[in-house]
């Protein structure tokens, strides 16, 4: 069998095994071994002095640090109130509006975003905080579950990003630019998510019955929505620091894993044992994500022996398509392995081949900005793959919170949101600016 | 993509060993941001960072990894698709995810022995970081025992399994 053979058998018994509840980072490490074991020339004794320092050596990485930095961070704050304070305050602005409640659930997840880099604990906390709220001004169930789900995926669309991070590990790119890269795009999701709403609602008004302002106000009494700032001034630290080149990605998230732990003590919201639940769900978490990256680390190294990246390089530019009719249908697959597909597994797999390929595609622009691009591109579709049916780990979370709406109605909820998403997508595909101008003002 | 299968909350020592392992492991994280964080506040106002803090922060971040594993097997938290095997039996399904957990203490059994031969290949050599000097094989050494704690997650969480179906 030649390697290219072998790769492409190796993926697919992977699928087959993780179909088979196989769990996908230890699928990735055993068909990895299995393939490197097959490929190199010296087998078990290269594979053996490639495993005994390898995997302390990926590990002991600075850049790495910033994941459970920034999964403690979302975790603190998760538990601090900060949502909650979020969502009246976005409620007292806009709540009277038909659908206002949805949009301020929107406009809330997007300040929310800027202090969380994950969206499965951005749609944990306002499943909690907002959800109950909404049903309370009888929003109908699945339109509340589905507005919130979708208001989850916030948590990465605005930086800071545990998905940008894994993406700019796994190809070498700078993770400030892909964080300058996400902001327009990301309040662009906002936007169009807000135009749903309101499309939504304009369409079936008993879907959202209007909210009186003084009923609001009266919600907010005491002033609990002033909590808002030191939340707002924990997202100015790290994002405005790593925009301003003052920190790194890790001494940002350093300052505001240590800013939120500062509020939340202060502000009294956070005692002991929700530092401790915050942590172990950081342990939980990270150890997730880690198998992964382990399991990735040793797949691409047999990918690499089989010279795959390369080659597919080679045979797609070989095709001679137009480079942006090979972006569209890459991002039509994405969509489709997004939809039944772990989003962190499928990036890790793709990104070793799929990176080299568009890499090689002459776009009219410097290769570096298309690195950038393309990784908008790709935390694009990973958004939609959290909510898209048939496997949305957001919808998943928020029915796990609010079990009494069915997960079917959540799903016909985030629907007309994926719309919004795929134009959205289009947009940055046909438009690269929309991205890159903000990388190149602010550098 | 949640795992169907995963057990009661059953809190024996074994569990409170890894949790309390984790929570170390956290700790260390947030130990390290309070230090990154002082690097940087005396690198602005002081003209005066901890110097080489990267390297701590590379070795800590290593050995926090390592005690996240353990945690997450014990809890099952390691992702998995189910959507394709719901039609199965209940005890199918859960003598498959028992399987896997034997083919995952395998794996790691494999890894902590080549951690070994990493720890023996670095305290030989006595190789050291740049700036501050310190040994690379106590980090190691960590990183290998935690690898064989999570073997052994991997095996209790298999016997587990087996134990609810019989």
């Amino acid at each position: 069998m030649t390697g290219g053979t072998l790769a492409v058998t190796a993926f697919g018994a992977m699928l087959a095994l993780i179909a088979i509840r196989m769990p996908i980072g230890l699928a990735m490490l055993v068909v990895g071994s299995a393939g490197y074991l097959m490929v190199h020339p010296s087998g078990l004794v290269a594979y053996i002095a490639y495993m005994k320092t390898n995997p302390y050596h990926q590990f002991a990485n600075y850049t790495l640090s910033v994941i459970p930095l920034f999964i403690l961070m979302g975790a603190l704050a998760e538990r601090s109130g900060i949502s909650r304070a979020l969502f009246l305050a976005a409620a007292r602005m806009m709540g009277h509006v038909r659908g206002g409640l949805a949009m301020a659930v929107i406009w809330a997840c997007t300040a929310f975003g800027a202090i969380c880099g994950s969206s499965v604990a951005t749609t944990a906390t306002f499943g909690r905080a907002a959800l109950p709220e909404l049903l309370r001004y009888r929003y109908e169930g699945g339109f509340a579950a589905g507005t919130i789900a979708v208001g989850g995926t916030l948590g990465i669309l605005i930086p800071p990003s545990v998905i940008l991070v894994v993406y700019a590990l796994s190809t070498e790119q700078n993770i400030a630019k892909l964080f300058k890269a996400a902001l327009i795009p990301g309040l662009l999701a906002a936007v169009f998510y807000c135009i749903v709403i309101a499309i939504m609602v304009r369409r079936r008004p008993d879907i959202a019955p209007a909210v009186d302002r003084a009923t609001l106000l009266a919600a907010d009494r005491g002033g609990k929505s002033l909590a808002v700032w030191p939340a707002i001034a924990v997202a100015i630290i790290v994002v405005g620091g790593i925009y301003g080149g003052i920190f790194t990605p890790t001494e940002g998230a350093a300052a505001g894993t240590i800013a939120m732990l500062a509020v939340g003590l202060v502000q009294r919201s956070l005692g002991w044992e929700e530092i401790v639940e915050s942590v172990k769900q950081t342990a939980e978490t990270s150890g997730m994500i880690f198998l992964i990256l382990l399991g990735s680390e040793v797949f691409n190294a047999f990918l690499a022996l089989t010279h795959l990246p390369d080659n597919a390089a080679a045979w797609v530019g070989a095709l001679g398509l137009q480079p942006y009719v090979i972006m569209i249908a890459l991002m039509v697959f994405y969509i489709l392995l997004g939809a039944v597909m772990d989003e962190l597994a499928m990036m890790l797999l793709t990104l070793p081949v799929f990176f080299p390929v568009v890499m090689a595609l002459d776009f009219g622009m410097p290769a570096d900005d298309v690195a950038i691009w393309f990784g908008i591109l790709v935390l694009i579709v990973v958004g939609i793959g959290l909510t898209c049916p048939p496997i949305g780990l957001n919808v998943f979370v928020i029915s796990s919170i609010a079990k009494d709406i069915p997960i079917s109605s959540t799903y016909r909820g985030v629907l007309p949101f994926v719309v919004a998403d795929v134009v959205r997508l289009g947009l940055v595909v046909a438009f690269p600016g929309l991205a890159l101008w903000l990388v190149k003002l602010l550098s | 993509m949640t795992d169907a299968t995963a057990g009661q909350p059953r809190q024996g020592p074994f569990d409170r060993l890894n949790s309390a392992v984790a929570i170390a492991g956290g700790f260390l994280s947030l130990g390290l941001a309070l230090m990154v964080v002082v690097s940087v506040v005396g690198r602005a106002l002081f003209n005066m960072p901890i110097e080489g803090d990267f390297e701590l922060v590379k070795m800590a971040t290593a050995v926090s990894v390592f005690t996240f594993l353990p945690y997450t097997q014990i809890r099952r938290g390691n992702i998995m698709v189910d959507t394709f095997t719901t039609w199965l039996p209940k005890g199918a399904q859960v003598a498959i995810d028992a399987f896997w957990d034997l083919v995952y203490a395998l794996m790691l059994a494999l890894l902590t022995y080549c951690f070994v031969l990493g720890t023996r290949d670095y305290i030989r050599s006595g190789e050291t970081t740049m700036m501050h000097a310190i040994l690379l094989w106590p980090a190691i050494a960590t990183c290998m025992a935690l690898c064989g704690l999570t073997t052994l997650s991997a095996i209790v969480s298999m016997l587990r399994l087996l134990a609810r179906r019989a």
